[in-house]
């Protein structure tokens, strides 16, 4: 039988250069999205070849096949149940060890596959080199050397995949353990043959030895008996090598990779160190390693937030210039406001920020320097139970909270990025600085301005050491491999942003519209003063702030940068007032504190929506407003009792 | 001799004999799984298993992560966990 759709999974470690053949494969053609229910990113691709219509699925970077991540999961039942018609296995040349730890596990899932052979050019120079011939003979699967960064064999992967697909059938060599453990997965598979298992036998009896979770518990639903049987059988292996089974298991995998790994490579490593080398000593070095981390981290900010602010202004002034369009009648007005400005913020969002953002993630995390930054600054983030890497997306939220929102996906576990997504919204974005500076710093002082930042890290620092504590799981200690610098591949990186800010937009902006209309709908209907009466529990007899900057505090859900302008035009309603005029120093503090640590904005709840789902966005939504509220109010009263009019 | 991971110094190398839960709890057998055993068996995934050779390049300063050279790569480990990892090292 011919079909003529066929779907081809791309699988292996992280950085190998996956999402380089990905993007060259796929080109303009693709999609990225989540794995349905998960925080797991999934990038479908499609490509015409030979007069078939293949889909490219890439799966996440993982480094084996058991369950300690969503990432594993999520690839072995792709793998085993979907069954794609072809695995292509990218293998880092330069690390072939490691790489083939994950070929054999692939193999024993007895899944098609080619291999592609990658960074051959890095391993090169390296002084490592492989006999792709010998490599294939060993595995019994076809083997392409490819040098993905500059499309190097990858219309040959192409081809012997095809071919292979076509041939319909691949002869894996059979991978055996040591005799004692071998003896044992033989006669546990045929134990599991008997019954109806959508993974394969070998593998099953594999992994009931190697005490998977996953896998005992749904045998244990078809036959509890197998499970004893398994017990008994790793037991004794147990006892022959006085180590747990699963580590038997994984030692004696890793020695065939390292037995095929010698046995086809040559090294000669290079007389001087290498200059990615001597990048590396210094970038990690315990002194010059923070100074670099400060210079890199204050220069890309710079470089984000004035791009940002520059590519902000001209197009708010350019799509601001048809305003006029729409005066006059009421329902002209309401397409404006309602629609019109909600496109416009998230248009001013989207481009100047999220664009840069993501394009200085890729490329921080393609060259290397991400694991750097996390390397040295693990420790800090331990403390609010976060590691390393934490602190990216925690910095980038002095910036902008919605693409700090989304840079947590670079944490490993699910627990971790809802409490690095959590925290980050915490932090004070650029509009609510703006607030801050502008309002406490020009009107109460310097100093209480530096007092409210301070506070707020005090807050981060408590939230988020609470957050660590309630939340389900175990802390994840850092376990990362560094892999060597190298350039970033800049096409790739340019098509990982713009993927993402398309997925962004579809997302964020129904939301952003839709949070707008409803606003000017309120105000062209002239509920305004309703809401203002219906909040002033909150703003006049709880916060002590006058009744309608509860509109600002409204409006402000929508955009932040207009809460401070919103408030002027709301409070300073005579010539030559300033805020000093309308607003006791008691009221500025307590406006602000509210304003930094109530939800960002409606763009961040769409953040926090795309990365974690309605129901965890909406609790992180409801705790924060209600916290500002508290803490507002609390605020107030101390402020008060201290002697602060 | 047997020391942890984290006790050996900068350019230091030993094999690894075992990988234990938190050290407070005793040295007893620890043979099935249990609860918070993930730790090891991410380990052991990336290539720390029983005989393997690790070489400590550098730790980072605060009690931060060591980095280590094993199989022919560079990974960085949490201070915690390479207080874990038992070695035999030649002094």
């Amino acid at each position: 039988m011919t079909k003529n759709r066929l779907v081809i999974a791309l699988a292996g470690n992280a950085n190998v250069g996956k999402s380089v053949i990905f993007n060259h494969l796929t080109g303009l053609h693709q999609h990225i999205g989540n794995w349905p229910g998960k925080t797991v990113e999934k990038a479908e691709g499609t490509l015409h070849y030979r007069g078939y219509t293949i889909d490219i699925i890439d799966l996440p970077g993982i480094y084996s096949l058991s369950t300690f991540s969503i990432e594993e999961l999520i690839s072995r039942i792709y793998i085993a149940v979907e069954r794609p018609d072809l695995v292509i296995n990218v293998v880092d040349a330069s690390v072939l060890e490691r790489n083939l730890f994950f070929t054999l596990q692939l193999m024993e899932l007895e899944t098609p596959m080619v291999i592609a052979l990658n960074q051959v050019d890095m391993a090169k120079k390296k002084g490592i080199k492989i006999n792709y011939k010998k490599l294939e003979k060993a595995l019994g699967v076809p083997v392409v050397p490819t040098v993905a960064t500059r499309g190097t064999g990858l219309y040959e992967l192409l081809q012997r995949s095809v071919e292979s697909i076509e041939e319909g059938e691949t002869h894996p060599a059979k991978m055996k353990y040591g005799g004692e453990v071998e003896e044992r997965t033989e006669a546990l598979s045929e134990l599991v043959k008997k019954i109806h298992y959508p993974y394969p036998a070998r593998w099953t009896a594999v992994k009931l030895l190697e005490n998977d979770e996953q896998v005992e518990r749904e045998i244990c639903e078809i036959n509890p008996e197998i499970i004893s049987a398994a017990e008994k059988l790793a037991d004794e292996i147990e006892e022959i090598h006085d180590h747990s089974c699963s580590t038997v298991i994984t030692s004696e995998r890793y020695e065939i990779a390292g037995c095929i790994a010698r046995e086809v490579q040559s090294i000669v490593p290079p007389m001087k160190p290498p200059m990615r080398e001597r990048i590396h000593t210094v970038t990690t070095h315990k002194i010059y390693g923070y100074p670099i981390i400060a210079i890199s981290l204050l220069a890309i900010f710079y470089f984000i937030f004035t791009f940002g602010d520059y590519t902000s202004g001209v197009l708010s002034d350019f799509l601001y210039g048809f305003e006029g369009l729409f005066r006059g009648e009421i329902v002209r007005e309401l397409i404006w406001g309602g629609v019109i400005e909600g496109i416009i913020a998230g248009v001013t969002i989207a481009l100047p920020y999220i664009l840069p953002f993501y394009f200085v993630l890729y490329l921080l995390e393609d060259s290397g320097y991400l694991s750097r930054i996390a390397f040295l600054l693990d420790n800090l983030m331990h403390k609010i139970g976060l590691h390393g890497k934490a602190f990216i997306p925690l910095m980038l939220g002095y910036g902008c909270n919605v693409p700090a929102c989304l840079g947590c996906r670079i944490m490993e576990t699910e627990r971790e990025r809802l409490i690095a997504g959590f925290v980050t919204t915490l932090v004070p974005c650029a509009a609510q600085t703006a607030i801050i500076l502008g309002l406490v710093g020009a009107f109460v002082g310097i100093q209480w301005a530096l007092a409210l930042y301070i506070i707020d890290l005090l807050i981060i620092f408590l939230l988020g050491r609470l957050a660590f504590k309630a939340l389900p799981g175990e802390p994840t200690a850092l376990i990362m491999e560094m892999h060597d610098y190298r350039a970033p591949h800049l096409r790739t990186v340019l098509q990982q942003t713009w993927f993402r800010l398309v997925e962004f937009m579809k997302m964020a902006f129904p939301l952003i519209i839709a949070g707008g209309f409803v606003i000017k709908l309120a105000e062209v209907m002239g509920l305004l003063n309703r809401i203002v009466d219906l909040l002033s529990p909150m703003t006049v007899t709880w916060l002590g702030l006058p009744a309608i900057a509860g509109i600002a505090l409204v409006f402000g859900v929508l955009r932040k940068e207009l809460t401070l302008i919103m408030l002027a035009t709301l409070l300073l309603v005579e010539p030559g007032q300033t805020f000093a005029h309308v607003l006791t120093p008691v009221q500025m503090l307590v406006f602000t504190l509210v304003t930094m640590l109530y939800i960002p904005c409606i763009a961040t709840i769409a953040a926090l929506i795309r990365e974690f789902g309605w129901k965890k966005a909406a609790f992180i939504t409801v705790v924060e407003i209600a916290f500002a509220i508290v803490a507002g109010g609390v605020a107030s009263r101390l402020l008060t009792l201290a002697g602060m009019q | 001799m047997e020391l942890r991971l984290s006790d050996l110094k900068d350019g230091e190398s030993g094999i690894i004999t075992s990988i234990r839960p938190h050290h407070r709890r005793g040295h007893g057998e620890h043979r099935r799984i249990g609860r918070g055993w993930g730790f090891r068996k991410r380990l052991e995934d990336m290539g720390l298993t029983p005989g393997t050779r690790v070489t400590v390049v550098k730790s980072a300063p605060f009690r931060g992560p060591l980095e280590i050279y094993v199989r022919g790569s560079r990974l960085a480990l949490g201070k915690g966990m390479t207080e874990r990892i038992y070695v035999e090292v030649e002094r």
